[in-house]
This record gives C-alpha cells, structure tokens and sequence, in this order.
C-alpha cells in the first residue's frame, strides 16, 4: 500500500514529494469489473488510456497476489501525478467554501482517495491514499506542516522553490513512517 | 450527450437512414424536421392491434407520452445480448428518408431500404422492430415521381403538401404503433415458459435464432393452451426468416381500432398472467420476466404499469440471485418517477414544493447508488469477455444515469420542471450551455447553492465511472463515456479533471486512428459513417468522429478530424499550464515578403518588449506533467500525421518552458520541430511557423564612424560670429547652475550618419537554448529614408551565449533614419520583426520599477491556480498596479546628413607626430592636408587642444582658487596658448584633390604633454541644393592631428626681490651679480628714484642658457642685463628698475577676470584694507612686468624662446620699493663752515661723514609729490638717540598743508656726541591717518669719526 504526498505552491508546481510504501496490507478491494481486463491495443496510445483509467495498477494487482507489497515503479508515476493535479478542482472548490485546514478524502479518482491540507499561506499538501486512515493522515500533515513551516522561517527561502533540504525529507518519512 | 439521457430507458430509440442518392443537406433537412418529434401523444397512437401485440398499447384518452430518441447510429451487434436485458439500447425503429425524383422511383429507394436495414441489423436480431421509409419528393420534378402508387413499406410525401410536420406526426405516430405492437409479440414468447427459460439461461440472454424457436415455441404452445387471450396469434409468423419485412410490410394506414380489448387486457392483463406464471413457472424466478414487462410498459409509456411490474420483480430479486437485473429493475423505477414527477408537475411551470427535509430527489439518488453498487459487486459467472463488457457498459450507463440527475438538477437550478424536461431530453433544451456558460466560479458556485446539488457532488458521482472497467468497453462507447465525463467535468468548471479525461478521449481516438490504419482496407466496404456523423457538441469543440463502433477511418484527408483532436489537445494542455499555440502559424506563406511579416505583428513585438519583465514572474504548473503532456502532444500530432503541428508544439514548447525543459528534451524537441518542418517543405506547402525563441535580439548599436568621417553639427551662427570662439576657452566650462536639467537631455546627441557612406552596426544576439539555434536571415528593420543593407544569413549561435554580429549599410539619401530592431527569420519559419527601443532614463527607471513590483510581488499569491497560469494573470491586476510603459517606444534614431567633404592630412613636418620644446619655445607645424572627395570645400577652421587645458579648466571651474590665481590661470589659457594658428594666407577653399599647407605655431609650455590640431572642414555654400527653409545647421568633418610634445623645463625663476636702490651696498653686488649689471649702475642718477629688480634664475637642465633680462620702461632708455646660467647652477640677475607710481583710480579697480564668469559669491574674508593691498599688489605687478621681459637662448645653439615671470609674487616690502612714495622726504646734513655758507656735509659711500662734536644741521625738506593737497606731520628718529643733542621736538612736527609739488623745507641743529654710525630716519604722517601709515620716509647714514 502506498502513499503519495505532494506539497503544491499556489502555482500548482510542486516542490516537494514523497511516495511512501506502507507495511500495511491493502485491503483486497477488487471488482469483478476491473478483473479480466483485455489487452485490447497494442498502440502506443492504448498505453495512456491504459495507464490513466488505473487499468496497469489494476492488473499489476493481479499479478502480484495480495501478500508481497508493491515496490516502486508500479504504479504509473505521471498518473499519479495527474490525479493530484486533477484533485486540486474539488480542493480549490472546497477551500473556497470551508475553513478548514484538514480536507479529509475531499476527492475520490480510480482507486485513489485523496486528502488535502491547506495551510494559511495557500500551500496545499495532497496526499493519496488507498485506504481508510483519518486520523493517522491528520496527525501526519500537522506534522508535515509543522517542518513546511520551520523550512519557509529560512528567510532565503520563497514560497516557490522547492525544498531540498535532506532533513526535511527525513522528518516528512519518519512522519510519513509514524503515521500511515 | 444524448447518449446519457436520464431517461433513456423509457426511449424510443427511431434511426434516421438516408436512403439512395439523397443530397447530405436534404437528408439533414428532412431528418431534422422528423427529430423535432421528440415525444408522441399516447392519444395519438392508432391502436389496432387485436392480439398480444396490443398488449402496449396506450389507453384511449390517457394522458402520457411516447418519448422518441433519434441515436445516429444502430446498436453495435456485440451489445446483442443486452436486446432483453435493455430494449432500450437498441433502434427498434428505422426511417429510411430518400428524395424521389424522377430518375429515382419508390420501388428502387425501398429496395435500397431494404438492402440499407439488412446491412445494419445483425443476423438473428430481435431489433428494429418497425421501419419504413419516408420518400420525399422533390420540388422541381413534384408530380412526376409517380408517387400516387403505394408500396407497403414506403410512404411518399409530395413537395406540394402543405403541412409536412403534421403528415410526419401522423407517420411517427403510426410507426410507434408499430413499434409497440411487435414489443407485445415478443413478449408473447418471452412470457412462454420455454421463452422464459432462454430468458434466464444467462446473465444476459438473448432470444435464440429464430430457427431454433419454431419448436419450442410451439411445444410451449402446447402448454399454454388457455394462455393466450389471443388466439388468431400466428406464432410461425415469429419465426419467418423474413419477419421484419413482413412485419413493416404490413404496416400503413387502414389499421382497425379495437381499444376496448386492450383496456381489458391491461387491466386486467397483470394479475392473470402472474397467477398463470406463477403457477407454471416452477423451473426459474420470472423476475426477469416481469422486468422485461416493465421496461416495455415504460418504453410505451405507462408508467403505471411499469411500476407495477417493477414492484414485483422486486419482491423476486430480493434474495440477491441476480444483482444484474436487480438493479436494472431500480434504475428502471427511478426512471418512472422522474416522468411520473414530469407528468405531474409539466402544467405548472413552478418546481415540486420541497416540502420534504430530504431533496426530492434523494430517493432516486439512493436507487440508482443501490444500483450501482450492485452492478459492481456483481460476479460474472463465465469468463466471457463479452459479459465483463456489457456489464462495464451497464454500471457505466447506471452511472452516468445517476451523474445525469444530478448535473440535471444542477444546470436547471433545481429540481423542477425544466430539470425533468432535460432529463427527458437533454437535446432539447439549450438551457444547461446557458446556465453553465459562464463559467466564473462565482456562477458556478451560485447554480450550485440554488439547485442544493454541490458541484463536488456531482463530481463524485461521475468518477465512480472511471476506473480501469474502462477497457472493457468497446472503442464507441468508451469514446462516449470518458466524452460526456470530460463534458460533465467541464460544465462543473473542474478544468483540470476535464484535461485528464480529456487525455484519455484523446488517446482513445488516437488509438482507433493508428489501429484503423492497419485494418483500413478490410473495413473500407462498411463505411457507413458518412452519412451518420455525429457531430458530438462538447463546449464548441468537435470531437473527431470515428465512424459507428468499429474502426471507421476516412479515406479522404478532411482536416476537420485532425484540427478538433489538436484543438483538445490544445485544451488539455493549457489546464496544465501548457500553451500549445505558443508559436503561431504565419499569415504569409511566402518566407521572403518580410515588409509584411513585419508589419502585421508589430503589436506583438512590442509586447515581446515586455517578455524580459514577465520572466522574472514565476512560473505555472507541474514541470514533470507538462513534460509528459508534450511529449504526448507530439506523438498525436506525428500519429496523424499533421507536421505543422508537430513543429508548432514542439516549438511552442521550447519557448514557453525551456527553463524546466532537460537539455535532451530540447534537443529532441529541436530536431522533431526541425524534421516535421522539413517534411512540410517536402511535401510543397510551406505554411511557415512565426518566429519561435524568444526575443533573440538583446542590442543594436550603431558602431560610430571613424572620427575623421563623423559629421559634427554646427549652427550658422558661427559663420558670422567669429570673436565668440576665442573664450570658448573659458565659458565651456563655466556652468553657473549646480545641477543643469538641459545638460543632460542635450548630451544624448544624435546620432550622425553621411548620406551614401557605409555605416556598421552591431546586433547582439541572444540563445537561452542548450541547442545550437540556426538562424536563416537577419536583416535590419528602419524607417524613414531608404537605407540599403545585406541580411545576413545562415547564422548559427552558439548554446547558451550572447552572439554579436555586425551589419553594414549605407543610407541613400538625407533625412532621419530609425532602426526599429530586426527581422529575423528561423529555419522554416517566417520572419518576425523585433522591435528594440533605444531606453531612455526614464523607460529604464520605469522599467526596474516594473521589475521590482514584479519582484516584490512574487512571493505573494494573489491568484492561485488556474487563475496564475501566465495568460490569464497577465489580464489581471497585481497588488500594486504596475507603472504603465505608456510612452511610445524610442528607436535608435539618425539623421542623414548630406554628403560631406573629405580631408586627409597628406604630410607633416613632424615626425611620429612628436615636437620636443624647451620651455617657453616657438616652433611650427606644417600640415599639408588633401581633399580626397569630389566636393569642394569651402569653410575651414582649425582649434587646438592640449594637455594643459583640461587640468587649468578644472581648477577654475572647481573655485577654489583665490581671484589672484584665477586671473593667473586664466591669462595662462587665453595668452599663453600651446598652440595657434595664424592664418595669414587666408585659407579658406580647398577644391577636390587639392592640397594646401597649414602652420601651426607651437609653444613649449610646462606641463603640456600631448595636444591635437583640429581641423573642422565643411561645405557650406551649395548652390544646387535650394533649400526653402534656410537650414539652421551645417555639418563639420573634423581632422585631428595628434601631437605628442614633450617640454624641457631647464630654466627656475625665484626669488624676485625688490631693494630701494638706497639700501643696496654696492660693493656686494660685484660679487653676487655674475652679470652686466655692473655698467646700469652709473646711470641710476638718484637712488631714491630707483630701485633693483633683483631675480635668481637656475638652470636645472644639462645645457647652459643665456638669460637675458629687458627693461622698457618709459622715462628710461631701454636696458638689458644677460648672464650665461651654466648648467646646475644658479645666477642673479639684477636689473635696476625705475621707481613709478600708479594713479589712484587705477589700483582701485578690482582684480578684472578675463572670462565673462560669474561670480555668485565672493569667497574672499579679506577686510577692505587687505583687499586693497591686494589689488595694489596685483596692479603693480602688472606694470612691473610690463617693464621687465626676459628671454633665452641656448648658449651653443640658436634655440630661443622667452622666460616667463609670471610664476612671482611681490610683498608688501618689495611694493614699497618700487612705489615711488607720496611724499618725498629728503634729509640732508649741512654743516656751518665758519668761511662761508653752510654746506652739504661729505657723503661718500651712501653716507655722511661727520666729525663729533660739531654743530651740524639736519635739513628735511619735504615735499608734496601726489596730486592733491596734503597736511602733515614730520617724525625724526634719532639712532642711537642718547649720543645725538638736538633742539626742539622731534615727534609731531606739524609741517602744514602742503599743495601738490609744494615743498617745505625744516631745519634741526644737532651735535653726535661720540664717534659712531648713526641714523637719522623721517616720517612724514599725513594728518587724520592712521597712525602707522606714513606717506613718506627717508633715512640716512652717519658715520662719526674723529677727523673722520
């Protein structure tokens, strides 16, 4: 089971992520709809709708029977990357209209759910996850917020650049580790 | 999105066919005038039908509707087993629309229908089940088609009929008719046990091959003897080969009407057949029976009914055998409340009171989610492929059902009539593009608080469909769903979810197109699209059409197709932040018209001018995903093919997002750009792409002209005025104002070129890419007088450099000449002009404020995403609104002047341009100078220069300097110049190739290292040129002549001394005076009326030097004294000098200055008395070197030259010596002789001799020398007193008021006491003066000796 962060400027460029592999079993969550999947083309093309509809992911599940954690690579990293750009409709919508920092599973997408947290600053950190895990996803992105906050006190720092600061990344997976 | 109407269950699904030859827009006419039937009165369908086939027909006088849908093409015959599962997926109506004319008959344009509806309806179909076709006439041939005859199966409408429509309702009603009679047929054998048990053989079943059913249909038959209320039931009519033909056959008008028998039927039809069922039916559950029942209860129109069945199959399907159909059977109920809900709320236009706390539509909401979660639990027994895709397309559709009562409910602003209209029929409402056209979030967001159905929601809802099922579906209907996703999506305004599924419509078209390449030749036979291309509307944009289900590729290249999939393409990318369209297409194909290329975007190449700021902004978007999605970009526009776009997005790619670009992408991207380009060129069209990388141009300058070319303007003033230029020494310097606004603005001179001489300029250009960037052409882009340039071509610059190149030109006639900037031309590409504006203070303080709110901006967020994407930020405001570049923009600007005269300096007298000079030293320069052009010239002036200019001009203009050494400084500049010209032979005409000769005179002056001769030149006088306006300018050309001059500084004058000629002891000077001055003394007749100009001169050279000093002075004869200085050594030189003295009005006047300067304040602290001897100072010193002059000369040598002594000062004591007093004391000691008169006593040596001891007589007499009258007062001073006896007073001895050249004469007897020297000094005061002041004083010296 894997989790996905993004830290999104308000320009929606990223400037930092992190794909954190958990321990934890998924959930066999499959559908008779999404088994037996043809390979229906073989063009270059087929390969996007393939990728983007969740079919790879899907069918990779097959493949590696539930014990054993998928390790990267996997998952199609761009779709990932879509779907969180994608979530970030339904994050603006609902920022405009809540106050709430903490967005809990504010978007659902292929198998996919996706928590948000926005920070005072209009920095959003997206988070995608597979399952159920509210308050371990809370926990993580005040800390999350927290070490965003120490690394943007570094007056060199700009809202736009992304953080490539080794300890941040380490306290973000220990985080990461500790909580998902 | 008809495709997902709410209600498509309860659809009559009719396919509009063109039949025969029939024009595309009389088929769209005709089909659009039979579309417009979307719903059929239930009262206006003829009910005939006697047997089972009644069983659906409406009651007479009920109130509800038959809802037609025209799909634009059949069912695809994979989806055949869902013909009972979902009748209404399938056509079970056709109309065949042909034009009749009189080459095409009726009987050909039926046969054709026939042959149409056999290739389209798959074998063994139970659908369609009615058909017929409508033959239009057509007008010009209106009566001779012979449409009077009357063929079963083919309705003719004559042009001359009046009112088509109603004929066609008429019709449309009629085939329902038809239609609903051949549902009760075939549910007449499903309700057949064998019938039912086919039914449930499956999870989707399908009725057998008719040629299977003849035996078992009977057998069941047999069974159900008392079943049928029906009996003239001919069940081998079902199993005809032929059936539909049969069954379209037999209908037309002339159908009997029994009602009363269906009424019964209906009625009463329910509870019989299910106690019937009921009690035979003991081999499986007839719940999909009674669903069936419902559907085509709902499919009739009676809702009622269907309900009713629905509610029983329910109550079957609880015990969860066969969540399928279970939840079929909720979405078909959900389907009858919203047209019941129609039904009851269609007269009042007011929405459903929501008298509820939950939405009205909550309920349906939670049937169709059971639906759908029980499509998705659902297990596929078999591992048919083909059950796994109908049940895909099912949950899709249930899906898509449940998005669409939301999105219905949403774009009507609430659940109310006009929401059930568009869910009945969502194409005849324009109403939802309306609501959702603005698509502001406000808006958006506005619908949503109205309708109570949040855009999230929806959102939601319609991602359920999305998943990797997907793959399941075949190419058509995935197309449709991921279509009305993206639509759904975008009418939401979530941009960004529409981009993704916009990617996979694009990829799934993509792939149909690349997989139709190879199977094009087996599928050319079934191209049937053409006729039924559904234009698929989704926010403007046409969705490339792939033909019915199967891979449908158009032969012929239509752009169309290819232009939508780019316009997606363009509309996916942009969410991203990605601009496709960057790089535009040039409007002119042909590469070489510039001047038009240039012109046209001349708006846009001034907004380039502000690209340098916006770089600054940060940038938009996901680098990763925006990579990604132009590497898709490309290879859709390479599968196409269509290399324009090819080039255009990977050029457009390079120039908006080459900061995040890896350096490989920009490689490939180059090199793709540059191969699609190339293949255009290949193929012929050069529809050439604008210039692409950015604003390459970063200057032009122009190179100036070598100096001895460059024009210099000058006013005609100075023609006349000649004086003027003689202290333009001075006042160039002499700026009043500390701060000089003008100075400034004046000193960005303009630039001057020559009409019809070569001028160059430098252009910097610049490449930002990691790539060599290949330029085709540069040329220059001016306006004004017409100037000639070579373009230069084939440029390559380097990656990552600035590159200058140099452009030579010529301007051909006179006048002003801009360079507004560059066009420049990319390989392939069209040419751009570049427009640089010359920045100005101003422009350049504007723009750094512009960078700096820029810059002070970028931290903060005021738009955030989508809105910060860089097209639409630049529309809107920043925190602090930016300093508008309102002005227009300044070019680099000329003027031509016209052709000049040209002068060489041919020959010189100097060699390597250098002239060695002692100090004070004359010499000459010859130039001799050549005109080498072919105009005369006819003004010639020369000025000079030197080092020592600068340095005096800046002392001056610095102020620091006393009044005293201002003047000596500025006598210096004006009279003592290094060089000069005289022109005595009156050089003013130099005709072509002509030489003359110029002497220069050149001055050895301390300091001067370098000077220059220039020689400005001109042709003023034209005849030929009459020039209305008298121009107020004329050009120079200037020649300078550098000249290295080095000064030997060999002679020191210091220590100018002034004695009184009284005090000088002779005998000293003998020896101190190395000179002639020996032979000057006897003519100083009266010591008191000279005085001696004494001067050391060293000689600090190796040479020795004759110094020879000159006295005018008038009064006197001319003396001079000479004296040899031998090197290193010093000489006095003496000279005696007349005593003179200045008028008073004369030493009054102040200290002259000889510029016109001003002076703003006077800095001296000088009290009016210092001030004044100051100027007595100054004054005298004049006079003295007026009279005095010295010059040199090499003693072995005839070098000459003259010393100046302007370098010395004069004190107050040596003023005293040179001023002849106001009152002259003269003392004389006479001493009585016994034998005679009193007489003068001895005086030898410069004093007396006198004896002690005797009586001696001090005679002063004083007298008046000045030029007014004068009272007095007399001191005598005894030294040393105590030796001396005298009578009377010595102090204070008033002498009276003595009149001009009066004189008064005193006597004092004394007696010296004792041998000794002594001295008698006199003072004369004048009276009332200060006390120190004495206006006249005389001494003398006494030597007392004993018989001296």
């Amino acid at each position: 089971m894997s989790h996905h962060l993004f830290l999104l400027s308000p320009s929606d460029t990223p400037i930092y992520s992190l794909t954190h592999y958990s321990t934890k079993l998924p959930q066999p969550t499959s559908s008779s709809l999404s088994s037996n999947l043809p390979t229906w083309s073989t063009s270059a093309f087929a390969g996007t709708l393939t990728a983007l509809s969740g079919a790879s992911s899907a069918t990779q599940s097959h493949h590696v029977q539930g014990g054993s954690v998928r390790m990267g690579g996997g998952q199609d990293r761009h779709v990932i990357q879509m779907i969180a750009n994608a979530s970030l409709d339904v994050i603006e919508d609902a920022m405009r209209k809540e106050s709430a920092m903490y967005l809990k599973s504010v978007d659902k997408f292929n198998e996919w759910t996706v928590s948000a947290f926005i920070t005072p600053g209009n920095m959003k950190f997206i988070l995608l996850h597979e399952t159920k895990n509210d308050d371990g996803i809370r926990s993580f992105f005040h800390d999350v917020w927290e070490l965003y906050l120490k690394t943007m006190l570094n007056p060199f720092h700009t809202a736009h650049s992304p953080i490539r600061s080794v300890v941040f990344d380490t306290r973000v997976r220990a985080s990461a580790k500790k909580y998902l | 999105m008809n495709t997902h109407a709410f209600a498509a269950l309860a659809h009559i699904p009719i396919l509009v066919l063109p039949v025969g030859p029939i024009p595309r827009t009389v088929f769209e006419k005709y089909a659009a005038e039979i579309r417009t039937f979307d719903s059929i009165r239930l009262g206006d369908i003829p009910t005939g039908m006697k047997d089972e086939r009644a069983r659906f027909m409406p009651n007479p006088l009920s109130s509800g509707y038959l809802y037609l849908s025209y799909p634009s093409h059949p069912a695809p015959p994979r989806h055949m087993s869902l013909s009972l599962f979902r009748p209404s997926h399938f056509t079970l109506g056709i109309i065949g629309v042909a034009a009749c004319s009189s080459s095409y008959s009726l009987t050909s344009a039926l046969e054709q229908f026939d042959k149409t509806v056999l290739d389209i309806s798959p074998e063994g179909s139970t659908f369609p089940l009615a058909k017929v076709c409508f033959a239009f006439e057509d007008e010009e041939s209106a009566g001779s088609t012979g449409l009077g005859d009357t063929l079963p199966g083919i309705v003719s409408i004559p042009s001359v009929m009046g009112n088509k429509k109603l004929y066609i309702g008429t019709l449309l009603a009629d085939l329902c008719s038809h239609i609903l009679a051949e549902l009760g047929r075939v549910y007449h054998v499903l309700e057949s046990p064998i019938g039912n048990e086919y039914l449930n053989s499956a999870l989707f079943p399908t009725l057998p091959s008719p040629s299977e059913m003849p035996l078992s249909l009977s057998s069941g038959n047999l069974g159900y003897p008392s079943y049928s209320s029906q009996p003239e039931l001919d069940s081998s009519g079902l199993t005809t080969p032929g059936i539909q033909i049969k069954r379209s056959s037999t209908a037309g008008p002339g159908i009997s009407h029994t009602a009363s028998l269906i009424q019964r039927q209906s009625t009463l039809g329910s509870p019989a057949v299910r106690k019937r069922v009921s009690a035979v039916g003991a081999v499986s559950s007839h719940g999909r029976l009674y669903k069936v029942l419902g559907d085509f209860f709902l499919l009739a129109g009676r809702t009622e009914d269907a309900s009713l069945w629905y509610a029983e199959a329910i109550v079957l399907f609880k015990t969860g055998q066969d969540p399928v159909w279970h939840a079929s059977v909720l979405e078909g109920m959900a389907t009858v409340f919203v047209l019941d809900a129609w039904s009851a709320g269609q007269g009042l236009q007011s929405s459903v009171s929501n008298n509820s706390i939950k939405e009205p539509w909550a309920d349906i909401y939670e049937q169709l989610s059971q639906a759908i979660a029980l499509y998705h639990k659902a297990s596929v027994p078999s591992d048919l492929s083909q059950d796994h895709s109908l049940l895909a397309l099912t949950y899709c559709t249930a899906v898509m059902r449940q998005t669409s009562l939301l999105f219905c409910t949403w774009s009507t602003k609430g659940w109310g009539a006009l929401a059930f209209a568009s869910m009945l029929q969502p194409g005849s409402t324009s109403y939802t593009q309306r609501t959702t056209s603005d698509s502001s979030w406000t808006n958006l967001e506005r619908i949503s608080i109205v309708s109570g159905v949040s855009r999230s929601q929806i959102a939601n809802t319609v991602s359920q469909a999305h998943g990797p099922w997907l793959l399941h579906l075949g190419p058509h209907e995935r197309l449709t769903i991921l279509q009305s996703m993206a639509s759904i999506y975008s009418s939401l305004g979530y941009r960004r979810k529409e981009a993704f599924i916009l990617r996979e419509v694009i990829s799934c078209i993509m792939d149909l197109i690349v997989c139709g390449r190879g199977e094009n030749d087996l599928l050319r036979k079934s191209d049937v699209g053409s006729a039924s291309t559904d234009n698929r509307s989704e926010n403007g944009d046409e969705v490339s059409i792939v033909g019915k289900g199967a891979v449908g590729v158009r032969q012929n290249e239509i752009l169309e197709g290819n232009q939508s999939i780019l316009k997606l393409l363009v509309r996916a990318c942009k969410v991203l932040g990605v601009d496709l369209e960057a790089v535009g297409v040039a409007k002119t194909t042909d590469g070489t018209s510039s001047e038009v290329g240039g012109r046209d975007n001349g708006g846009s190449a001034v907004e380039d001018l502000e690209r340098p700021v916006d770089a600054a902004k940060e940038s938009f978007g996901w680098p990763e995903l925006q990579v990604g999605v132009i590497r898709e970009a490309i290879a859709v526009a390479e599968a196409l093919p269509d290399p324009l776009a090819v080039a255009r997005i990977s050029l457009s790619a390079l120039r908006t997002m080459h900061s995040v670009l890896a350096s490989s992408d920009q490689y490939h991207l180059y090199q793709t750009a540059g191969r699609a380009l190339a293949a255009m060129r290949r193929r012929g069209d050069a529809p050439a792409v604008e210039y692409w990388a950015g604003h390459p141009i970063m200057s032009i300058a122009l190179l100036p002209l070598a100096l001895h070319r460059m024009p210099i303007e000058n006013p005609f003033s100075i023609l006349t005025a000649k004086s003027s230029a003689t202290n333009s020494l001075l006042s160039g310097i002499t700026d009043p104002f500390l701060y000089n606004p003008r100075k400034t603005s004046g000193s960005q001179s303009k630039n001057l070129i020559v009409q019809g001489e070569p001028i160059e300029l430098t252009i910097t250009l610049r490449n930002p890419y990691v790539f060599d960037l290949e330029i085709q052409s540069i040329s220059l882009s001016t306006t004004g007088v017409e100037f000639e340039s070579s373009p230069v071509s084939a440029l390559v610059i380097p990656p990552n450099t600035l590159y200058p190149i140099t452009i030579i030109g010529t301007a051909k006639t006179q006048g002003t000449l801009v360079f507004r900037g560059c066009i420049v031309q990319a390989h392939w590409g069209a040419p751009r002009e570049f427009l640089l504006p010359v920045s100005t203070d101003v422009d350049q303080n504007l723009f750094a404020r512009r960078q700096s709110a820029v810059k002070c901006e970028s931290g903060r967020t005021k738009y955030w995403g989508l809105d910060s994407r860089p097209w639409e930020k630049d529309e809107r405001r920043l925190s602090t609104p930016l300093p508008s570049l309102k002005k227009p923009p300044q070019f680099l600007q000329c003027i031509v002047v016209p052709e000049q005269p040209l002068l060489r300096i041919r020959w010189t007298s100097l060699t390597h341009g250098a002239v060695m000079l002692y100090n004070g030293e004359e010499s000459t320069i010859r130039l001799t100078l050549e005109n080498i052009s072919a105009l005369p010239i006819d003004f010639l002036r020369l000025s000079f220069e030197d080092s020592t200019i600068g340095p005096a001009q800046e002392a001056l203009s610095e102020g620091g300097l006393s009044v005293f050494e201002t003047y000596e400084t500025e006598y210096d500049l004006l009279h003592r110049k290094a060089f000069s010209w005289r022109n005595e032979k009156e050089i003013t005409n130099i005709l072509p190739n002509q030489k003359v000769v110029l002497s220069v005179t050149c001055v050895g002056k301390v300091g001067c290292a370098h000077g220059t001769v220039h020689i400005a030149y001109s042709q003023v006088n034209r005849e030929h040129e009459e020039q209305v306006p008298t121009p107020e300018v004329f050009y120079t050309r200037q020649l300078s002549y550098p000249v290295t001059v080095t000064v030997y500084h060999m002679l020191e004058c210091h220590d100018l001394r002034l004695m009184p000629m009284v005090d000088v002891n002779y005998d000293d000077i003998g020896s101190r005076a190395c000179n002639s001055v020996i032979h000057l003394l006897p003519e100083v007749d009266d010591p008191t009326e000279w005085c001696l100009f004494a001067i050391d001169v060293r000689n600090t050279y190796g040479l020795p030097f004759e110094v020879t000093f000159e006295r005018e002075q008038a009064g006197t004869q001319n003396a001079a004294v000479s004296s040899t200085v031998p090197p290193g050594s010093m000489s006095c030189i003496m000279l005696p000098v007349k005593k003179f003295r200045l008028a008073d009005d004369q030493i009054s006047q102040p200290i002259p200055t000889l510029s016109d300067r001003q002076f703003v304040v006077g800095k001296s602290k000088l009290s009016i008395e210092e001030e004044q001897a100051q100027r007595e100072l100054f004054w005298y010193r004049e006079e003295l070197l007026k009279i005095v002059s010295a010059r040199w000369k090499e003693t072995n040598g005839d070098r000459n030259g003259y010393l100046s002594l302007r370098q010395q000062r004069l004190t107050l004591p040596m003023l005293k010596a040179l001023r002849t007093d106001m009152v002259q004391v003269d003392l004389t000691l006479i001493v009585d002789t016994p034998d005679s008169s009193p007489q003068e006593l001895d005086y030898s040596g410069g004093k007396y001799i006198a004896s002690p001891n005797e009586m001696l007589y001090l005679r002063v007499e004083v007298a008046n020398s000045s030029l007014s009258p004068l009272a007095m007062t007399l001191d005598l001073i005894f030294d040393p007193a105590e030796q001396v006896l005298w009578e009377g007073v010595l102090s204070n001895m008033a002498m009276g008021k003595l009149k001009p050249d009066e004189t008064k004469t005193v006597e004092v007897p004394l007696c010296f006491l004792c041998t000794g020297r002594f001295e008698i000094g006199a003072e004369v005061r004048i009276m009332g003066a200060m006390k120190n002041s004495r206006a006249g004083a005389s001494r003398i010296c006494i030597s007392v000796r004993e018989d001296g």
